[in-house]
């Protein structure tokens, strides 16, 4: 009965090339408590400008409007219910930033297959941001060029690092790894919780997974 | 919630493609219109001669795709990195093929309308030095003018591609879009190389060439009613997300641009202009004029129209 609508939204797996890496992130909805560091941590790892990350944190919330909140009671806004969604590049398979980009400063990283940006070609002309179907690309107002998260790809991943927000995660809410390595940490998270992504029928192929919270006590 | 997560923001702020590639759509349809009118009309009346309509054309077409040009590098987030536009390409993306295409366009349209304004040029002694130049390209004049009718509606369909490839967006990500702007480009660029014929290279408002042009102007507009007809009832009938895009032909700002501009004055107002008033009125220079603005200013809504209200209601 649960199950079945989180199979829905999958996509089938393609198979392609194994011997190269495929990143992916995961986020945990259940643990994710919507303290923002990992935000503080993108910033700080990418030298973005003030305030600005390349993800966002959308609060939801299971209550209706005007009714009392299922969690606290209250009728005015509360915003007890700690639910959050992490909004930012989903590193789709089939990347559009990466078809329309006229000068292929949004590009696939030859070795780790993660889509980032290649600062020195973009010209600004945004398209990549009016093509990406999550609208996750941003223009970094001190460099006029276009931005995603590229799991850090070039500030820690370059050293060795996890990226940044999965370093600072407290609660574990976020899993990075290769998932075309079956040995990897990931990989074996993947095959026992059910994941889903976010609007999969734009056929992009994201590798963001997101475990969401599965309402208990029905 | 269907089971499913989903999130609503986004990390770009607001509208990736403001105004300014509207105008840029506008400019480079009536561009690519004008030009294509023309040479129709050459083609198809086997003309040698450079006719008052013909020479607009070439000037209306040279100076709208300028202005576009220049609409397009001001909307770029630093106007000085346009240069890696033009130096770097990537054949999978729309833009890439459009630069190439326009690339070649610009300077065959700026010869076209050298050859064009011929006469003009030797009106002036200090234009002299270009008259060797014009013989010399006028060798090639017959495969350049196929050349450039091919890229004028290229250049019409390609702006309706760049946008009709985002897929974010159901009005503009719809396959009669290239279709739409060739039409409302042609009906656009030939209105106003007709004004400009008519009052700076005195054209006679009852010539045979109007009287063609006049003619195929409503299949023309007929064509381009019918895409937005086709674009709505798509909308209407489509999936969740098309039918919420619907609402723009009827909620909000958009729609009323939509209906006075696209629809009142874009349509009806040439329609009542030469078929609800005075055998003379409709023939007079006041009613040609007028008329043509209306097309024009039709085309313009249009434009803003697709590219608001669509980047406004996305999935």
């Amino acid at each position: 009965m649960i199950l079945a609508p989180l199979g829905c939204s999958s996509v089938k797996e393609d198979e392609s090339d194994v011997n190269k890496p495929h990143y992916a992130m995961v986020f945990d909805q259940n643990k994710c408590t919507g303290c923002g560091e990992c935000k503080e941590a993108c910033n700080l790892a990418n030298n973005l400008p003030v305030g600005k990350s390349r993800l966002l944190m959308e609060q939801h919330s299971g209550g209706v409007e005007g009714q009392p909140c299922p969690h606290c009671g209250k009728t005015t806004e509360c915003g007890c219910e700690r639910k959050f969604v992490r909004v930012s590049c989903q590193q789709c398979k089939d990347a559009p930033c990466v078809t329309v980009c006229p000068t292929g400063a949004a590009h696939r990283d030859e070795k780790t297959g993660i889509v980032t940006m290649d600062a020195a070609k973009c010209a600004g002309c945004k398209y990549c941001i009016a093509a990406c179907p999550y609208d996750a690309r941003f223009i970094n107002k001190e460099t006029d060029v276009a931005d995603n998260c590229d799991f850090c790809l070039k500030s820690k991943l370059a050293i060795g690092e996890l990226p940044a927000c999965v370093q600072k995660c407290r609660y574990d809410a976020l899993i990075f790894g290769d998932i075309n390595d079956p040995t990897s940490y990931i990989s074996k998270l993947l095959r026992v919780k059910d994941s889903v992504r976010i609007k999969p029928e734009f056929g992009t192929e994201p590798s963001l997974r997101y475990i969401p919270i599965v309402k208990l006590g029905v | 919630m269907d089971g499913n997560i989903e999130f609503t923001m986004g990390l770009s702020d607001g509208l990736a493609w403001p105004w300014p590639i509207a105008v840029y759509l506008f400019f480079a349809g009536i561009s690519g219109g004008a030009l294509a009118t023309a040479l129709f009309v050459r083609f198809y009346k086997n003309q040698t001669e450079n006719t008052p309509f013909y020479k607009a054309a070439a000037v209306i077409s040279l100076v709208t795709i300028s202005l576009g040009m220049l609409c397009l590098v001001l909307d770029l987030t630093n106007p000085l990195f346009f240069w890696r536009i033009l130096v770097f390409y990537n054949f999978s993306s729309v833009m890439s093929i459009g630069v190439i295409a326009l690339s070649f366009y610009i300077p065959l349209v700026a010869i076209i309308a050298l050859l064009a304004l011929e006469e003009e040029v030797r009106q002036y002694p200090q234009l002299k030095m270009l008259l060797p130049v014009i013989e010399k390209l006028k060798n090639f004049r017959r495969p350049m003018e196929i050349f450039v009718l091919v890229l004028a509606l290229s250049v019409c369909a390609y702006t309706g591609f760049l946008i009709s490839a985002l897929v974010r967006f159901p009005i503009i990500n719809t396959s009669v879009l290239p279709a739409l702007f060739i039409a409302s480009g042609m009906s656009a660029g030939a209105a106003s190389a007709k004004m400009l014929a008519v009052s700076m290279f005195k054209e006679d408002l009852h010539s045979a060439d109007m009287k063609l042009l006049h003619g195929a102007e409503w299949p023309i507009m007929f064509s381009e009613a019918l895409f937005i007809f086709m674009i709505a009832m798509s909308l209407f009938t489509g999936n969740e997300g098309m039918q919420s895009a619907f609402a723009a032909f009827h909620t909000g700002t958009w729609s009323w641009v939509f209906w006075l501009g696209v629809i009142g004055v874009g349509f009806a107002g040439p329609l009542l202009l030469n078929f609800a008033t005075s055998h003379k009125f409709s023939h007079s220079a006041k009613a040609f004029y007028a008329s043509g603005l209306c097309a024009v200013s039709g085309m313009m809504c249009l434009r803003m129209f697709i590219l608001y209200a669509g980047q406004q209601y996305g999935i």
